[in-house]
């Protein structure tokens, strides 16, 4: 098993090593019960130690955010370039032949299409038949993201705020935690606590939404098997709030 | 790490708060200490269920070690009452 040297495997041998050493040095020369206890406590927080230290990821929490930025910088010159001001709209796995994806429609059409196959795999794909039925197929953090789920979530608020709490709080702890509402007319309201990946107003923010948005959408997207629109996105505070449309 | 820096602080208030209060309460067999402990830890991380794949494995594998002591515990109580 190859040791991951981080700030929890140190904690983890030290409290092991010393706690190793309190325990039998109180309970076989001082005969003190509480010592000992004290001492199998520290054993028992350095296996938690130990075992947690292998989950942390080997790289870097700044070149991680090196590489998202630089990736996000080139997704955001080529919206910028072209002068795109239609909305992304996410699409399930269902209709990517692949992991879910952002369209970018190139031209503000009024509405789009019904989508019945799946787009083709290229980054400039036609989704309609008319000649403007051309858009951007962009992978986002959000196709990503949903990879790390173990499972597709149900088509329900609950199944979505479930995936969303475990994803966001507990496996790239980017928040405290979701609440999920639906509304009518196929709107659903995700409301994230203390939210720690921040948000920029550029171009290409408003056209994919922030990397929070992007998550939520992509996941939305794949738990209800439609194409996801961002609406509204919205930090007040500790609140971080999207608001999707699920297209029928 | 959030998430498992708030995991390791609650488990450690929580064995180090017991040990105080056991130690207030004059106990002093080692076994219902460690029997206190294993149940506080195994009860803390059902509580983080939204804590990842990965980690849950590891802490898998923790709860199950601390639970053969705990069987291991039992198994010499109960051959102390039967002999």
């Amino acid at each position: 098993m190859p040791i991951n040297k981080n700030p929890y495997t140190w904690a983890g041998l030290g409290l092991l090593i010393a706690g190793g050493l309190v325990a039998l040095f109180a309970h076989f020369i001082l005969s003190l019960t509480w010592l000992t206890a004290l001492g199998i406590c520290m054993i028992i927080l350095s296996a938690i130690l130990l075992a947690l230290s292998r989950t942390i990821p080997k790289l870097p929490p700044e070149v991680c955010s090196l590489l998202l930025d630089t990736g996000i910088d080139n997704m955001a010159t080529i919206v910028e370039e072209l002068g795109i001001k239609a909305k992304a709209v996410y699409l399930p796995s269902s209709l990517t032949n692949g992991p879910p994806k952002a369209l970018i429609p190139l031209h503000a059409n009024p509405a789009l299409p019904p989508l019945t196959k799946a787009l083709p795999q290229r980054f400039i794909a036609r989704y309609g038949t008319r000649p403007d039925d051309i858009g951007l197929l962009f992978s986002t953090i959000g196709s990503t993201a949903v990879a790390l789920l173990e499972s597709r979530p149900d088509s329900t608020a609950e199944a979505l705020e479930l995936a969303l709490t475990s994803l966001l709080a507990g496996t790239l702890d980017a928040a405290d935690s979701t609440t999920v509402t639906y509304l009518e007319n196929h709107h659903i309201r995700v409301e994230i606590l203390n939210p720690r990946i921040g948000n920029n107003a550029t171009r290409y923010q408003e056209c994919l939404g922030g990397p929070l948005a992007s998550i939520v959408a992509s996941v939305a997207a794949e738990a209800w098997d439609k194409p996801v629109t961002i609406t509204q996105e919205e930090h007040q505070g500790e609140r971080y709030t999207i608001e999707l449309e699920v297209t029928e | 790490m959030k998430i498992y820096n708030r995991y390791i602080i609650i488990t450690a208030l929580l064995l180090l708060l017991t040990t105080v209060i056991l130690i207030a309460a004059g106990q002093t067999s080692l076994n219902v200490y460690y029997i206190t402990y294993i149940v506080e830890a195994l009860a803390i991380t059902e509580l983080f269920v939204h804590l990842n794949k990965k980690a849950r494995q590891g802490l898998n594998l923790v709860s199950a070690i601390l639970f053969g002591g705990f069987l291991f515990i039992v198994s010499l109580e109960a051959i102390k009452l039967l002999t």
